[in-house]
């Protein structure tokens, strides 16, 4: 069932000093996570910004150069490929962007921005190709007409859509979904997140959806990892993540989700307090000298806290 | 927010004709570009640098309208030859540094690193050395010195600022997600340069360009006037200012030097207000985003 | 701080080490060498002893031994012999660089004295018709090229008003040290650098006019206005302060710019100035000359560049991170 697995991942980024430029130090974006994707699953990837999870993503997609650690996709292992043998795996793994403005090439046409895969991969006639690029643009709710425009004369959401149908193109397995809808209108999010799981279905997807907004990860994810400074604090399904928080860290990020109800805003308050009352206390226990999490420890099947 | 074009062209093209000042020069430009290269295809080159003692420097008359020069040639003629000569010539190192600077600045800008590092070196050292000088000395000691020669030391120099233009604006849009994007879906990098990140550059190349025009046309007529430009082959309109140095030429003959003088200002002019109305053409565009 | 300065001298000494490489490889590919002079002159000397010559002057020596040895004449200060002029290019140039450097200290201080109010004019007031005016002169002022310019500026003011001697840097009758003396110097300057200046104020009325046009709408601008501060004091104080420095900054970058003018302006006014003999050595093919003008203008737009880039680091700390 596993379909992808990542295998005490690391990316370290050198930093220079001193007069002759040498190497002092490393940022540690990304410092030795493991994690497993099912097949047909949303895994969730959730953390402050500046925690890694962005990167790990882009990691994955072959976007940055891992420093250490495993990505094994059916079996190879993505870090040791060169970039020649790493093409075959895009038709498989595919991304969807943050900014649907820079995501976009604004001097293309949609049709040739949606194209843009197939003339990598497939040699499809002109007429064949303009069949596929518009049933895919009707598929996620645009009109068939829309080819011939430019991305400047959509809205945003239209332009995530444009995004994810150039995502589909090559029929892949795995999306990474980059924070896909923190730059649209919140009245646009949903429209977009429940067309994300309605594709997921019709096209047999794995997700990897990396977000800040626990609302949107608890609508969308089956399993949770959170990030924080480049290491995992807790991973687990949605119920033991939201109903059964082990780590500290968790729990402060839970208590921060806003409350639509007035009525229970007493008792969100009172919660809040006490978790930060209990986080200053209980820090040294959850956190190490140098601020840093314990490596993760398995209580359950599923669940797993980094606690020493 | 709905535009129904939006090449980069039309835009441009839009802007100029909106602004009149650059519109007018337009006008004036092509007018003067259709007579020159209308009048050189129908005048006899030999004709006109054949000496005639009998007619030297004789003021502008029904027979010659700008008069002659000490040799008793032609000075319109001359001056139409010339001026078709240094635009020509300005233009094709305008293309040829373009190209190079296009080039070198894309590498530099997409894989950065190592390669950028050289390249910017490089650059950083042929933008201290003093390009005037060290064009005339090449002039001099070239052994089979003619127009390609001296195109191809024109752009030695040239090609840097151009570089360095485009390597920066490279580095702020390979940052974009388009460029990401293209990477995932297995676009190779030579593609993502020139068919993702070139076209978004398209109206600063040109901007640039326009105004490099310009500066070429006149770096070129300077060092004709100097001596060290074209060759006598093909004279150049520096070449009718050269005559000039005389300072009987200069204070009693103005008809030999001063309309190439005038021609080369109006020309740049021209060009260089066609060129600032580009400018803020593309910058507009660049703030609506 | 220190360090950025080190660095930048740091990697000025491989740009120098090309800049004499490259030099020293033209004056090798020059056609001659230091005998060719001299036979000239002496027309009697035969093969036999001029390869004599050539051996102990070790024109023989392999390439790399004769650059070690042209450096060290040149760090000893040792620019060689003009073949035309027999005598050492040190004393040739000795007289002609103060004039050169005159000229061109009298350009910047006109360049200046005419951008800086003009840029403030027009940033302060700013869409008014003066600022117009200034800005279309600053367009037209950047698409004239010198030499035209200065041709025209020779002819109307030098010949047809006769308000400006025409060549020369000064009266030669006058005698050295004189008060006539300088006031028939500073006579000669007027017009060349006046020519020079006109058309050189662009880059600082514009970046002036923009700077004013961009800080006279920021908040603390804004709140000194609100504070009462007299209009003529914020420029003074708070918008102008800001912009000076880098305007002071640019000065070393003009160098090149003043190096390429001198060749055309002491050409044009006959204005006796290493741009002058530079162009006579090379009709000449005085080499050794040409040689040491070219490596001086390189030294000179080296040392701008790095005292630009100090001085700019000093008022903007962004640019000195790498």
């Amino acid at each position: 069932m596993t379909f992808l697995r990542v295998n005490q991942l690391k990316v370290h980024y050198p930093v220079r000093g001193g007069f002759f430029r040498k190497v002092i130090g490393h940022v540690k974006a990304v410092d030795g996570i493991s994690f497993e994707l099912k097949k047909g699953e949303t895994y969730g990837l959730v953390g402050e910004s500046g925690c890694g999870k962005t990167t790990t993503g882009r990691t994955i997609i072959g976007l940055v150069k891992a420093t250490a650690g495993e990505i094994l996709f059916d079996g190879k292992d993505l870090t040791k490929l060169s970039r020649r043998e790493f093409v075959q795996y895009r038709k498989d793994i595919q991304m969807i962007f943050q900014d649907p403005y820079s995501s976009l090439n604004p001097r293309k046409r949609v049709l040739d921005i949606v194209a843009e895969p197939l003339r990598n991969f497939e040699k499809l006639s002109p007429q064949e190709e303009k069949r596929k690029v518009q049933g895919l643009i009707e598929k996620v709710g645009l009109h068939s007409d829309s080819v011939y425009k430019y991305p400047h004369e959509f809205s945003g959401g239209q332009r995530q859509r444009i995004g994810i149908a150039r995502a589909l193109t090559l029929n892949p397995k795995l999306i990474i979904a980059d924070e896909p809808v923190s730059a649209l209108d919140v009245s646009v999010q949903a429209q977009v997140l429940n067309f994300m799981k309605d594709i997921q279905k019709e096209f047999q997807l794995t997700y990897l959806f990396i977000s800040h907004d626990l609302g949107i990860i608890r609508h969308m994810c089956d399993r949770i990892g959170i990030m924080y400074r480049g290491q995992f604090v807790e991973e687990g399904t949605k119920d033991e993540i939201f109903h059964d928080p082990k780590h500290i860290y968790t729990k402060r990020l839970l208590a921060s989700i806003p409350n639509a109800d007035p009525l229970r805003r007493q008792e969100q308050q009172k919660l809040r307090q006490q978790i930060e009352k209990d986080y200053e206390q209980l820090y040294s226990r959850y956190f190490d000298a140098e601020g840093r999490v314990y490596p993760l420890k398995r209580i359950s099947e599923t669940h797993s806290v980094a606690i020493p | 927010m709905k535009k129904t074009e939006y090449s980069p062209f039309s835009v441009l093209w839009r802007e100029v004709v909106k602004d009149k000042l650059a519109l007018s020069s337009l006008l004036l430009l092509s007018l003067i570009l259709f007579i020159v290269y209308g009048a050189s295809i129908v005048l006899d080159q030999e004709e006109i640098v054949k000496v005639d003692l009998l007619s030297i420097y004789s003021p502008p008359s029904a027979e010659h309208w700008l008069g002659t020069d000490y040799g008793g040639r032609d000075i319109l003629g001359q001056l139409i030859i010339g001026a078709r000569n240094s635009f020509t010539i300005g233009l094709a190192i305008t293309l040829l540094t373009g190209l190079i600077g296009l080039t070198i600045g894309l590498i530099a800008g997409y894989f950065g690193g190592v390669i950028d590092n050289i390249i910017m070196r490089i650059i950083d050292f042929i933008l201290i050395l003093p390009f005037l000088m060290l064009v005339i000395v090449f002039v001099a000691i070239v052994p089979k010195y003619n127009v390609f020669t001296f195109i191809l030391i024109m752009s030695a120099f040239l090609w840097t600022g151009k570089a360095r233009l485009i390597r920066a604006k490279v580095l702020a849009e390979r940052e974009l997600d388009y460029v990401s994007a293209s990477k995932t879906l297995g676009t190779p990098d030579w593609k993502i340069i020139v068919r993702e990140i070139l076209p978004n550059l398209s109206s600063i190349i040109i901007v640039n360009l326009t105004l490099n025009l310009a500066g070429n046309i006149g770096i070129e007529s300077g060092l004709s006037y100097l001596g060290f430009g074209l060759p006598e082959s093909t004279p150049s309109l520096g070449t009718l200012v050269s005559y000039a140095t005389n300072p009987d030429v200069l204070q009693n003959k103005w008809w030999v030097w001063l309309p190439a003088s005038v021609l080369i200002l109006v020309m740049m002019l021209c060009i260089n207000f066609i060129g600032q109305a580009l400018k803020r053409a593309a910058d507009a565009r660049q703030r609506l985003g | 701080m220190v360090k950025f300065i080190l660095r930048r001298i740091m990697m000025m000494i491989p740009q120098l080490f090309v800049l004499s490489v490259l030099i020293f490889l033209l004056a090798k590919a020059m056609p001659g060498d230091a005998l060719t002079g001299q036979l000239a002159n002496n027309p009697k000397m035969d093969a036999q002893t001029l390869a004599e010559m050539r051996e102990k002057l070790g024109l023989n020596d392999p390439l790399y031994v004769q650059y070690t040895r042209w450096i060290k004449n040149l760090l000893h200060g040792d620019l060689g012999l003009s073949y035309v002029h027999q005598q050492p290019v040190t004393d040739l140039l000795a007289g002609r660089m103060w004039n050169t450097i005159l000229l061109s200290l009298c350009i910047l201080v006109l360049t200046y004295a005419i951008a800086v109010p003009l840029g403030v004019i027009s940033g302060r007031w700013q869409d008014s018709w003066a600022d117009k005016l200034i800005v279309g002169y600053s367009y037209v002022s950047f698409a004239t090229p010198l030499f035209i310019f200065a041709l025209i500026m020779l002819f109307l003011f030098g010949f047809k008003l006769g308000w400006f001697p025409t060549g020369g840097s000064v009266d030669i009758q006058l005698e050295e040290g004189t008060f006539d003396y300088y006031i028939s110097k500073l006579n000669h300057l007027l017009l060349p650098s006046l020519s020079g200046a006109l058309i050189s104020t662009v880059g600082i009325i514009q970046y002036l006019r923009s700077e004013i046009i961009d800080t006279k709408v920021k908040d603390f601008v804004r709140t000194a206005r609100a504070k009462g501060v007299p209009e003529a004091k914020i420029y003074s104080r708070h918008i102008l302060r800001n912009s000076f420095l880098p305007i002071a900054a640019f000065l070393g970058y003009e160098i090149t710019g003043l190096i390429g003018g001198s060749v055309f302006l002491e050409s044009i006014f006959s204005y006796p100035g290493i741009g002058q003999l530079f162009l006579q050595s090379i009709m000449q093919r005085d080499y050794s000359v040409v040689t040491a003008l070219v490596m001086i203008s390189g030294l000179a737009t080296l040392i701008g560049t790095l005292l630009s880039d100090i001085i700019l680091s000093v008022v903007d700390p962004r640019i000195r991170i790498d």
